[in-house]
């Protein structure tokens, strides 16, 4: 394999970003950046949004995005706050409920786009802005002094990585081998591709579909139990601009917006790419005006560059092809 | 084959396009949702004059806001009652300028007896003029519209909240160590409250200012920020707060780091979850403005012009004259360990 079909895998290509600016950081300010505080603390900031952006990475391989996720993040925080601080409730029973109110949204999001065929742009935006307004009624000013007992989900450490960094590894780790060994799982990728085709193949494709929506809702649902676990409090405006945030990493770690392509794993690379881009930009005490213009060019320039090595990769297919 | 990939492509770059100006609409610093939410509260109060045939108009955006809700709108609903006038919230519930634009254009033609403006960005200025043409006597709050001939305004100066953060800051670090700001960037009363910490910060030749940030008003991105912060300079001495999202966020990252009282804390606003980290000893000090004097005084301001109180002559508005102060400073108060407790009474 030769290094530009190499580097045509953008999980390749933003694995090889990502070791170089470690490399470059590490040499620059070695007693801030190569250290394991630094470290869990990057992965810590990046786990709720990972959570999120790998259900965004099996939506977006589907050819679809959802833009409500943000909002479910807060709605399910809620949700499970309101119960326990307002029912007294147990922290087990009120974290299944908002999950599953997050989920309820997914199946409603997913229905409406796979079978009554409303544009997941316009479902999604508009949900956004219900599960929005239903996460501020319910949170109000802010749900405060919640239970130890549901706190200690987003809080406790285990071998210096707070709780939140371990879902995620299991989240990511779990989605990966479904979507890379699964069956069910690897349809995405056909469906992704053409739609059509899947439909012909006898690929149930409504029905996945929904279940890719209500998979990331799920995935959100858990994010938010999370947050708001982690920070002792739920928020009507947590996870604002989030789902923007998920689908610039996804598509830093290989997702295409037109489907087909992607590896859950490239989920992770993403989000710690931005992560990342951010904590080095603090350490060399670059001024926060210039952390979005950053980003923005990195995704700018990754996605041009990956255009740039397919159409390679096509042109060099075609002089094969016309030799033979 | 390639027309097909190139249509694709197209249309993938155009989908991202419109979904990146759809959700900016849904974001608090961009325009677009039309989306209006409505509460009307009549007078119920009896009482020996009713006016309750008039309507008074708040209008703002991001209603649903707690912050707004738990104060402005409150307020402002509880002198309604008192006055016993008809008192209606208008305005979209995200924050969407243009939406408010609007509302504002729309109520015109109802010639409500006031309308009482969330001052949220200076776009607003040809809608309040508008209605000023109109004959509505029309008063904005919170921030002022450069631009517009609004009949008063009630607000604080920024400037004031930034430097009272400073000197609080410069007191709990001893004039020493460094220091960073967190707030929205861009923002022209954030801007103006940075200048204010930024003047007191430069007579504190020992103090060190490592950078503005911008957390987006996200407690995430506060957090994010902060930790970042703790790391890349961990002789880090305090953070200023300059959103309603700063504080939570900057408390969250430090309670993280186990740097409660370390690092010294101001920020902005006396909502509940500022409090609770006052009590905690993870923020230090809370610069807050007085909101409910905003629209109580406001919609007061809005009603004595209505009815012609302290009139200035035969017909004020014949001689060009208003009857009601120009400029308000509702002035800020200060929450730190001494007086807490009058604020979370019981706990």
């Amino acid at each position: 394999m030769n290094i530009n079909r190499l580097l045509q895998q953008r999980e390749i290509a933003i694995a090889l970003s990502i070791a170089v600016v470690c490399i470059v950081a590490s040499i620059a300010w070695p007693s801030v950046f190569p250290t394991f505080g630094n470290l869990s603390q990057l992965f810590l900031n990046i786990s709720i949004e990972t959570i999120v952006a790998c259900g965004m990475m099996i939506l977006l391989i589907s050819g679809a995005f959802d833009l409500s996720v943000g909002s479910v993040v807060a709605l399910s925080g809620g949700i499970a706050a309101y119960l326990l601080y307002n029912h007294g409730m147990y922290p087990l029973p009120a974290i299944l409920a908002g999950v599953g109110a997050a989920a309820l949204i997914g199946l409603i999001n997913g229905y409406l786009v796979a079978y009554v065929g409303i544009n997941p742009m316009i479902q999604t935006l508009a949900m956004m802005g219900i599960v929005r307004g239903a996460a501020m009624m319910i949170s109000g000013s802010g749900i405060q002094n919640l239970h130890a007992d549901f706190t200690v989900l987003g809080q406790s450490r285990f071998l210096g990585f707070q709780s939140p960094v371990w879902i995620m590894m299991a989240v990511v780790l779990v989605l990966h081998v479904l979507m890379s060994k699964h069956v069910l799982f690897r349809q995405y990728y056909y469906i992704g591709s053409n739609e059509q085709a899947a439909i012909l193949s006898g690929i149930r494709v409504k029905r996945l579909k929904m279940h890719s929506f209500v998979l990331i809702s799920l995935l959100a649902g858990i994010a938010g139990v999370l947050l708001a676990a982690r920070m002792g409090a739920a928020l009507g405006t947590s996870g604002r601009g989030m789902e923007l945030r998920v689908i610039t990493a996804a598509i830093l770690g290989g997702a295409s917006l037109l489907g087909g392509t992607g590896k859950v794993f490239g989920a992770l690379l993403g989000t710690i790419f931005m992560g990342l881009v951010s904590n080095v930009l603090i350490i060399a005490r670059v001024s926060g005006y210039w952390q979005d213009i950053v980003l923005g060019i990195i995704l700018i320039v990754a996605v041009w560059l990956d255009l740039a090595l397919k159409k390679q990769s096509v042109k060099s297919l075609k002089k094969v092809v016309g030799k033979r | 084959m390639g027309t097909t990939t190139g249509n694709r492509c197209r249309i993938g770059v155009w989908t991202l396009f419109w979904c990146m100006v759809l959700c900016g609409a849904c974001d608090p610093n961009r325009i677009g949702n039309k989306q209006f939410n409505r509460h009307v509260e009549a007078s119920t109060v009896d009482s020996d004059y009713t006016f309750d045939t008039e309507e008074y108009i708040l209008i703002s955006t991001a209603i649903n806001f707690p912050m707004y809700v738990n104060h402005d709108q409150a307020a402002f609903l509880r002198w309604g009652k008192a006055r016993n006038v008809k008192t209606t919230i208008l305005g979209p519930s995200d924050w969407d300028v243009a939406a408010q634009i609007a509302v504002i254009e729309q109520v015109i033609a109802a010639k409500p007896a006031g309308l009482l403006i969330n001052g949220t960005d200076p776009g607003l200025a040809m809608a309040i003029n508008k209605a000023v043409d109109a004959g509505i006597p029309t008063v904005v709050y919170d921030s002022d519209i450069p631009g517009s001939r609004r009949h008063a305004f009630l607000g604080t100066d920024w400037r004031e909240i930034g430097r009272l953060q400073a000197e609080a800051m410069a007191k709990l670090i001893e004039g020493k160590g460094k220091v960073a700001y967190l707030g929205i960037l861009g923002m022209t009363n954030m801007e103006e409250g940075y200048l204010g910490m930024k003047a007191v910060f430069d007579s504190y030749p020992d103090i060190e200012f490592v950078g503005r940030y911008d957390d987006k008003a996200s407690v995430e991105e506060a957090a994010r920020i902060t930790s970042d912060l703790l790391r890349a300079h961990p002789d880090l001495a305090g953070i200023c707060g300059f959103d309603a999202m700063s504080g939570p966020g900057i408390g969250l990252a430090i309670r993280e780091a186990g740097q409660e009282g370390k690092v010294k804390v101001t920020t902005v606003d006396w909502e509940p979850e500022h409090l609770r980290l006052l009590k905690d000893g993870v923020v230090q000090h809370l610069v807050g403005q007085k909101r409910e004097l905003f629209t109580w005084y406001g919609a007061q301001f809005l009603f004595d012009m209505a009815h012609g109180v302290n009139a200035l002559s035969a017909n004020d508005r014949k001689a060009g004259i208003v009857s009601i102060p120009y400029i308000v400073n509702t002035g800020l108060l200060e929450i730190n360990a001494s007086n807490i407790g009058q604020f979370l009474p019981g706990q």
